[in-house]
């Protein structure tokens, strides 16, 4: 077989022409990027893969989520660096207990189609969300409204929680106080679409938003128009179209060759961007956390003096280093530190083996104990991290088997609590403290909830519910700092890090930024500089 | 001829059907739960339960698998759970943009791939069979990935001659036609060439030569239609391949097909999408293969199916 192979291909001279031509390819692929010639014609954003549906009732992923937000509006928004204003709504009140919520339309708003927007839209637009034939999948940001969970188990006709105030104000009832509320209704599920629904709604829809529907080719892409009469006034290009780029790689080479507007620079390719196109480049602490969820109902990681010693033994700064390439801060609690209610007086777990080895000693596991980390199959970098973590946790005598599932059967043993480990990021849903605590901490969110590590402190759960509760924004962050602290002590984790977000901005792209939650970038203010 | 392509037709039906069943069990022993994929990363229980009785989920396997086999036996394979699209719908939309991928590559393969073997073999050992046979190891070595990635830097980054992505006019298709065929062009360029080595030293193309045929026309009627029948085979097993999904190639140049509609499904556990997609690549796969055996019967006489 050898001497075949030798006899049909000199590989002597094969060899040096391979390496040429790989040479060739990193050549042009260095000086390539330089150039700035912008080929798109205007706006180009991409998605990694196909939305689910451009019906906001059925927004319970990323793209359909940030397409839902291009057409549609909520009473309320968030702008890229998460802060809550006035959508539909342009202004509103709370009584005194914060149970009761009043919003006023912002008069002279139409539909795409030219209706005038009432406040029965509203009402209509959150029943159907609701109403159990819709199939959505996430009713939770609108139960917290009175009647609302009856009549998605179909235990009722009408939500009686909302309540429509002729045609320019809509009240809501909740059944207990949430201070949050209002930016629950800035959610894309939460957008209102006119009422009766056109035709073909899911497909072509009609919406307040900024822009306006064209084209869907599925997997390939989506084309919209400004909408000239968008109450925030119209967007500063006339296009923006929205490819389906699955491959991180591919999207870069979409951003160099000027055919999308912008990307997000994959981790392998940080370096390389830092030193080559700094002026391209955006970064932005995200809203979201990189942990390992500790199964507090599971053998040895039962004892929060096993999950602390987890937590000193492994080296947080180092992998962030190494593995993550620096794009992210250490994390010491739950929140994030562009949140209120975050504590940035608060100190990681230190990397100390020492502390780690006494820790495990005094909960009676001096030799250790065998464990497993779960770990997305498809997700390279956070596979990477497990190796990490699997190599300093063995220098306690932690054996730790990695294993490595599918996302969805990942998520699904992680779920019903048949993981030790797993390594996994949480991204807000809505910009405030409570997405960090109460889905991630109180026991009533079991499993889909998001505790994850089955968490379980009822006095965590009632300072959590007090929080929800206390309108004052002060006394709210301050119990946020008070359970973060609290829970940070148990350890329910092995706390990680919160990413810090990099894009790159093609130069001839003007006014965009990087949004911290996935809804929070309109494109009405981007636009494309002269020299197409 | 019509009487074997009916039988055969026919015996497609059981074929099918134990698919069916098969791809079918599998979906419902893998873990994962569409219902989860569909409501996203944080649900509340009641909902969950709620969609699962919806979707029938929760009803015995035999009752769900009927519900499915009277909807196929209708020509309705049913709605996708996560975006409540006609299955059916989902792949006419996209089959043709892979058929387009899959003959573009097929005819670069059949164009480089058997004039690059044919040429090696005229010369045996000479340059130009050295040059095409380090073509075939690089083609059938480097893998689809690599040389995609590489292929955009090139040609779409550095020198800007093609888009990296996407799906348009013949621009767009250049790349990933390119490789998608790269590993048939190399195979058949091998085939071909050794085909072609068996052939040209045979009595009849001696004889051919000796009446004075020009040696093009020993070459291309002579003796390359008696190298056909591995030709053939390679190719259509290639042509089923490339038909039923050619994921890596779609996914690195953003192509709308068929393959990455099956992924997703897979990955979000949509189990009509899976199945309904399973099935029709099935009957795909059987109709390449009908073909390829007519085929054989065209390019070579001898060659009698009873």
């Amino acid at each position: 077989m050898l001497r075949h192979l030798l006899r049909t291909v000199n590989l002597f001279d094969t060899a040096p022409s391979v390496l040429f031509l790989c040479f060739l390819a990193a050549c042009h692929g260095n000086s390539g990027g330089g150039s700035n010639g912008y080929q798109a014609r205007g706006l180009v954003y991409y998605e990694t893969y196909d939305p689910r549906s451009l019906d906001p009732a059925l927004s319970t992923d990323v793209p359909t989520g940030e397409m839902v937000t291009l057409m549609f509006d909520g009473l309320t928004q968030f702008d890229p660096d998460g802060r809550l204003l006035p959508g539909l709504s342009d202004h509103w009140t709370a009584d005194r207990t914060g149970q009761r919520y009043v919003f006023h339309l912002r008069p002279g708003v139409v539909f795409q189609d030219g209706r005038p927007l009432v406040a029965a839209d509203v009402k209509n637009s959150l029943v159907r969300v609701l109403n159990p034939a819709t199939q959505g999948g996430r009713v939770w940001p609108l139960l917290p409204i009175a009647g609302a969970a009856d009549y998605a188990a179909g235990r009722a006709h009408e939500v009686r929680g909302i309540e429509v105030l002729g045609d320019t104000a809509v009240a809501f009832t909740l059944t207990e106080p949430l201070a949050v509320f209002p930016k629950f209704l800035a959610m894309p599920v939460a957008s209102v679409v006119p009422s009766p629904l056109p035709e073909a709604f899911a497909q072509k829809p009609i919406g307040t938003g900024p822009w306006q529907f064209v084209a869907w080719e599925h997997d390939d892409y989506l084309r919209f128009a400004k909408n000239p009469k968008y109450w925030g006034g119209a967007p500063e290009s006339d296009t923006l179209t929205v490819r389906i780029i699955p491959e991180p790689l591919t999207r870069v080479a979409e951003l160099q060759s000027g055919r999308v507007s912008v990307s997000e620079i994959p981790f392998g390719e940080t370096k390389k961007w830092e030193s080559e196109h700094p002026d391209w480049l955006k970064r932005k602490p995200a809203l979201r956390n990189v942990y390992v969820p500790l199964n507090n109902a599971r053998g040895p990681l039962r004892d929060p003096r096993v999950r602390q010693a987890l937590n000193h033994a492994v080296n947080v700064p180092e992998i962030l280093r190494t593995v993550w390439n620096g794009r992210g801060v250490p994390a010491a609690g739950a929140i994030p530190p562009t949140l209120g209610g975050s504590d940035p007086g608060r100190k990681p777990y230190a990397y100390d083996t020492t502390e780690a080895r006494r820790l495990l000693r005094a909960a009676g596991y001096p030799d250790g104990f065998a464990v497993q980390l779960w770990r997305s199959g498809t997700n390279v970098e956070m596979g990477r991290v497990a190796q990490a973590i699997q190599s300093q946790l063995a220098a306690i005598g932690i054996r730790v088997e990695i294993v490595s599932r599918d996302a969805s059967s990942m998520r699904e043993a992680v779920r019903k609590g048949e993981t030790d480990m797993a390594i996994l990021d949480w991204w807000a849903d809505y910009p405030d403290a409570d997405n960090f605590l109460y889905p991630l901490f109180h026991s009533a969110s079991f499993g889909p909830g998001g505790n994850y590590s089955f968490y379980r402190d009822a006095v965590t759960d009632s300072l959590i519910m007090t929080a929800r509760r206390t309108v004052d924004q002060a006394a709210r962050e301050a119990l946020y700092r008070r359970i973060d602290d609290r829970v940070f002590a148990a350890a329910p984790w092995i706390y990680l890090w919160f990413p810090i977000d990099m894009w790159a901005e093609h130069p001839a792209v003007q006014g965009w930024d990087v949004p911290v939650i996935f809804n929070g970038q309109r494109w009405a203010k981007v636009h494309v500089t002269a020299g197409r | 001829m019509l009487q074997l392509v009916g039988r055969r037709l026919l015996s497609t039906i059981p074929t099918l059907f134990g698919v069916l069943v098969v791809a079918f069990l599998l979906l419902n022993v893998v873990p994962g739960d569409p219902v989860a994929e569909m409501v996203g990363e944080r649900a509340d229980s009641a909902t969950i339960v709620r969609l699962r009785g919806e979707l029938h989920l929760d009803d015995p396997l035999p009752v769900q698998f009927g519900h499915y086999l009277w909807g196929v036996v209708r020509g309705d394979l049913g709605r996708s759970y996560i975006t409540q699209r006609p299955v059916l719908g989902d792949l006419a939309e996209r089959f043709p943009k892979t058929l387009q991928l899959a003959a573009s590559a097929m005819l670069l393969a059949v164009t480089i791939g058997i004039t690059l073997g044919v040429l090696a073999a005229i010369r045996p050992g000479g340059v130009f069979d050295r040059f095409s046979m380090l073509i075939a190891y690089v083609g059938v070595s480097f893998p689809v990935y690599w040389v995609g990635l590489l292929l955009i830097l090139l040609f779409a980054v550095a020198l800007r001659w093609l888009p990296p992505s996407g799906y348009g006019g013949l621009a767009f298709l250049v790349l990933p036609a390119l490789t998608l065929g790269m590993r048939s062009i190399a195979f058949l360029a091998r085939m071909t060439r050794g085909a072609m080595l068996e052939v040209l030293p045979s009595d009849f193309v001696r004889t051919a030569r000796a009446k004075g045929v020009a040696e093009r026309r020993v070459i291309g009627r002579h003796a390359l239609r008696n190298a056909l029948l591995p030709i053939i085979t390679v190719l259509g097993l290639d042509v089923g391949n490339y038909l039923t999904g050619s994921i890596l190639t779609e996914t690195i140049f953003s192509w709308p097909g068929v393959g990455r509609y099956v992924l997703l499904a897979i990955q979000k556990r949509d189990l009509p999408a899976v199945q309904g997609s399973i099935l029709f690549l099935s009957v795909i796969f059987v109709l390449v293969n009908l073909l390829t055996d007519v085929l054989y019967a065209k390019a070579d006489p001898r060659v009698a199916y009873d």
